[in-house]
């Protein structure tokens, strides 16, 4: 099968201005399949940011490429959206108008964009905070309207960069639960980076240990978690096997800190 | 539903809150008022008695003497009105065309370095020092006051919009970048709305450079203007008539402040600290 995000054989260097190169990534190959919940787990500084900001296109990276449902990615009809740890709302819109930017950039916002938008804030329980400014909302209503920027470009693969590490432990499992059930009803993909090594195995089908300066790919491990009913964030941490996966993963990222 | 009635009800303890800080708001007014009161009774005494030198000093009743001839004669109000326009007018110019330079040069990445920086080098040219050159090549009508208030704010806008874009989050940008948006709608939907505040903020600033500007020009060469009069009745010694111009360029500073303000507050009702 086709994976809906290909990274192949992929280098990046930072080139400082004195001329040196500081080599970031080397050689990574990851490929995510449709409907994939992909974790990439790093230390910070493992350069995981620097890989997003090429995936999305930002950035160009010295060797290698990257492939959307098999085509080089800004070629095809499949869209990458992606979303930071900050929220980045525009604190001069209101919540819908925030929600609408990303259709806004790319054409003319019509009245089934606005219905759309409507409906998903209120799924997200924005309903009363739709004319609000950012400012008047919580931090996780704030990651919610960014979150519903995002799906509304109905992205095939999603990106999240760490992506609820400010927020409060409560909401982030909601925001968690979110996004799975989004996967669960949209087939779409979604890369997750993140330091938080629970937040990784609870949602995640796989996990990606980069590891190394440059950072490479040091261990890639299937998810499977036994769980009472269906799987959440609640419930994939009660999981028999999650303290095991949490162990090799940390035992994985640690000793990359000695290497280095 | 439980949301909208806590909004609902959001503002009621503020409003209770409002009539002691009111009060107290009161109190203080009062005070000063009597302050002031006091203060213009015995600068009148002060002159009656010939405490002091009233030529050199003038007296309040003088100063409403020379306020009622100013306001029957019809010259308070014509010279009022010649430096509001003059002050407006450069105001206006200086900032829109300072603000014009700075936001523009995000679109010329390669010069907005060396542009910065000439930028600065001119906000420390002492603009009014400018004022004969001026007044040569413009005259000694309004016009050239007007170029002396824009010139005096021109530097200030350039530099709070240079500051706004060099401010401006990368992230934002990459988000925009990201999502494909062209050059012209970063520069409407980001670029610009970001620059608001700052914009306002320089223009709360330049008020006070505009009206310096238009009034020193008007003590170089003029035929009308509260510069002219002031200059006028300082050279035949009516400290009145002085003090008179200075009351109303204050008055009128502080006017075109609270009109900014109000503006300001219409357009910027999204931030957090209002
Ligand atoms: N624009 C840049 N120029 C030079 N070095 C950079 C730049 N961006 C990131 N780096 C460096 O690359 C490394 C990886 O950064 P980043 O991708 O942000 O890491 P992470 O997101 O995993 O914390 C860091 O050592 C960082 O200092
Ligand atoms: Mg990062």
């Amino acid at each position: 099968m086709t994976p809906a995000l290909a990274i192949r054989s992929l280098s990046h260097d930072f080139i400082a201005a004195d001329g040196g190169a500081t080599p970031v990534l080397d050689r990574l190959d990851i490929a995510v399949a449709p409907g994939e919940i992909l974790a990439i787990v790093g230390r910070s500084g493992a350069g995981k940011s620097t890989l997003f900001n090429i995936i999305s296109g930002l950035l160009s990276p010295r060797s290698g490429r990257i492939e959307i449902a098999g085509v080089p990615a800004g070629t095809g009809n499949s869209r990458i959206a992606y979303m930071l740890q900050k929220d980045l709302l525009l604190p001069w819109r209101s919540v819908l108008d925030n929600a609408l930017l990303g259709i806004e950039l790319r054409g003319k916002v019509g009245a089934v964009d606005r219905e759309d938008a409507i409906a998903m804030l209120e799924r997200y329980g924005l309903a009363a905070q739709i004319n609000a400014y950012p400012h008047e909302i919580s931090g996780g209503q704030r990651q919610r309207v960014a979150l519903t920027r995002t799906l509304l470009l109905r992205p095939t693969v999603l990106l999240l960069d760490e992506p609820f590490s400010a927020l409060d432990y409560e909401t982030r499992l909601m925001l968690e639960d979110d996004v799975m059930s989004l996967r669960d009803e949209r087939g779409m993909s979604v890369v997750l980076v993140t330091h938080d090594i629970e937040e990784a195995i609870a949602m995640s089908d796989r996990v990606v240990v980069l590891a190394g300066r440059p950072a490479r790919v040091s261990q890639d491990i299937s998810i499977g978690l036994t769980t009472a009913g269906r799987r959440d964030a609640i419930s994939a941490r009660e999981a028999p096997e999650f303290r095991a996966y949490h162990a090799r993963i940390w035992g994985a990222l640690k000793s990359t800190a000695i290497a280095a | 539903m439980s949301a909208q009635i806590d909004t609902a009800a959001a503002p009621k303890p503020r409003a209770r809150q409002a009539s002691p800080h009111r009060t107290r708001n009161l109190i203080q007014n009062a005070a000063v008022a009597v302050i002031v009161l006091a203060g213009l009774a015995l600068w009148q005494i002060a002159a009656d008695r010939h405490l002091i030198n009233g030529q050199l000093f003038g007296s309040p009743l003088g100063i409403l003497a020379s306020a009622h001839q100013g306001l029957t004669t019809g010259t308070l109000l014509y010279d009022s009105w010649v430096t509001l326009y003059e002050t407006v007018a450069g105001l206006l110019l200086g900032s829109i065309a300072g603000t014009g330079c700075g936001l523009g040069l995000w679109f010329v990445p390669k010069i907005a370095r060396p542009a910065e920086g000439v930028s600065i080098v001119l906000n420390s040219v002492p603009k009014i020092a400018l004022g004969p050159l001026i007044v040569i090549w413009f005259g000694s009508g309004m016009s050239s006051k007007i170029w002396l208030a824009a010139i005096s704010t021109f530097a200030v806008s350039m530099i709070a919009a240079t500051a706004s874009v060099r401010e401006l989050d990368r992230d934002l940008l990459n988000l925009f970048r990201a999502l494909g948006a062209s050059r012209g709608k970063i520069f409407r939907k980001l670029i610009l709305p970001s620059a608001v505040p700052w914009i306002f903020s320089a223009l709360r600033m330049n008020i006070g450079f505009a009206l310096i500007g238009a009034v020193v020009g008007e003590y170089i060469a003029s035929q009308a203007g509260l510069g002219h009069e002031v200059f006028v009745a300082g050279s035949l010694f009516d400290l009145n008539t002085v003090w008179l111009g200075i009351i109303v360029l204050t008055l009128m500073a502080s006017l075109l402040t609270l009109i900014v303000r109000l503006i300001e507050e219409r357009f910027v009702t999204w931030k957090s600290d209002r």
